[in-house]
């Protein structure tokens, strides 16, 4: 058993980390209503582009087919763009990811080189054999904008139109509610399924069919990179929003369990000093009482 | 109502615009391109430019720095990467930028087979001085 002078130390010490999780719990909340915020003023725009591909892409129909962005490259490999955090302490988030990108790998014949963004999974990919081509750690994740994101869109695209890879992933943490963030694998090039099935849904929309200014092709040649760099955009910002969420969650567990920790320390450490005091008090009486 | 046209401006930072006006002027690939109430559907990629929005007997003006414009049911939607009021250009940064875009254009000038980036530094050096431009001419 701790002596009381232990005792109180950790009370203390307890009392300490409390005090920095809570404070790293509230960073955390703010941060995450900036990112959800971010993320709620993009979605028009993601809507409107991913619209216009669709429709643009409903119009233009069989000519797609032939179109580079469209059908499988020649390469053999593939290629994955991972997006995890900059900094730990938010809970199991990194370790999901890795674990989702684990099995997918195992899943897969082909030989797969990795785009990195965030420390944390260079940190583990780096110790283990996952072929990194590059590590994209300038600007940090959360000074991304959307320029920088259009800048690794543009930069997956030109890798798969160099021919090297046959398809092009993207691994991110995809946010679905505050408590709930699954890490996911979607297909990011060739274009082709996502796009499509979205477009069932909106089939009904365009009545008629809209003049083209200057044509069909230049329009879609000025879309479809832009289409791909908001994907781009989106990941990294669900991928964030999932984070802080994560970080928020994790940091409120720790107070809390700080709190019940010094709870049952305080009961522990009170007993101590009942005894030791009725002892005193014993000792004190027995003395007077044999001076009697 | 008639005579108005709903003018919606959106990049991926927030809806810069929201409102209905009585006409729309902007700059499409290949030339300026003007669109009044009752437009036939319509689906255009804009180059970098300046917007006009005329509603109220006051005109308002932004610059756009290229994206897509769309007519559908009396909604004139503009898509773009960024778009600004002219009093909110940062002219020093547009100074810098179009300063890069022109050494990298005179470094590649000679037989180079990097189009790609040579088409980017163009671009980028017609919206920097697309931006001087225009927040020139406000401040006068």
């Amino acid at each position: 058993m701790a002596s009381i002078q232990e005792l109180r130390q950790r009370i203390t010490s307890v009392g300490n980390i409390k005090q920095i999780t809570r404070a790293m719990e509230m960073v955390a909340t703010t941060k995450l209503r900036r990112f959800q915020d971010q993320a709620v003023a993009s979605r028009p725009y993601t809507e409107e582009i991913t619209g216009l591909v669709q429709r643009l892409a409903a119009m233009l129909g069989e000519e797609l087919e032939a179109r580079p962005l469209f059908c499988p490259g020649q390469g053999q490999k593939s290629l994955m763009l991972v997006v995890s955090s900059d900094r730990g302490l938010c809970g199991a988030y990194n370790s999901n990811l890795f674990k989702t990108m684990e099995s997918w790998r195992a899943e897969r014949s082909e030989e797969i080189d990795y785009f990195v963004i965030g420390r944390k999974a260079f940190q583990y990919m780096d110790r283990r054999d996952f072929n990194i081509v590059r590590y994209l750690a300038e600007p940090g994740l959360e000074a991304m904008d959307y320029a920088q994101a259009a800048m690794v869109g543009r930069m997956l695209t030109s890798e798969f139109t160099g021919g090297a890879y046959g398809e092009v992933f993207v691994l991110y943490s995809a946010f679905e509610s505050m408590v709930k963030y699954v890490p996911t694998v979607v297909p990011f090039l060739p274009i082709g399924g996502g796009a499509g099935q979205d477009g069932e849904q909106q089939e009904a929309a365009p009545a008629g069919e809209p003049l083209l200014e200057p044509d069909a092709e230049t329009i879609f040649e000025h879309l479809v990179p832009r289409y791909l760099e908001t994907r781009v955009y989106n990941a990294l910002l669900e991928a964030l929003t999932s984070e802080y969420a994560s970080r928020r969650f994790a940091m409120k567990n720790a107070t809390d369990a700080a709190n019940d920790m010094q709870d049952t320390l305080r009961g522990i450490y009170n007993r101590k000093r009942q005894e030791s005091i009725t002892k005193d008090l014993l000792d004190i009486v027995g003395g007077a009482e044999a001076l009697k | 109502m008639p005579g108005q046209i709903t003018l919606r401006i959106i990049t991926p930072e927030a809806v810069v615009l929201d409102r209905t006006v009585s006409s729309v002027k902007f700059m499409a690939l290949d030339g300026s391109m003007g669109v009044l109430p009752g437009h036939a559907p319509m689906v255009t990629a804009l180059g970098p430019g300046e917007l006009v929005a005329d509603g109220e007997g006051q005109s308002e003006h932004y610059f756009v720095s290229g994206g897509f414009a769309e007519v559908a049911g009396g909604t004139l939607r503009v898509v773009s990467d960024a778009c600004e009021r002219p009093s909110d250009i940062d002219v020093e940064r547009a100074g810098q930028a179009a300063e890069r875009a022109r050494t990298r254009l005179k470094e590649r000038r000679v037989g180079d087979a990097e189009t790609f980036d040579l088409l980017r530094a163009e671009a980028s050096l017609r919206r920097a001085l697309m931006r001087q431009n225009l927040a020139g001419r406000r401040r006068t």
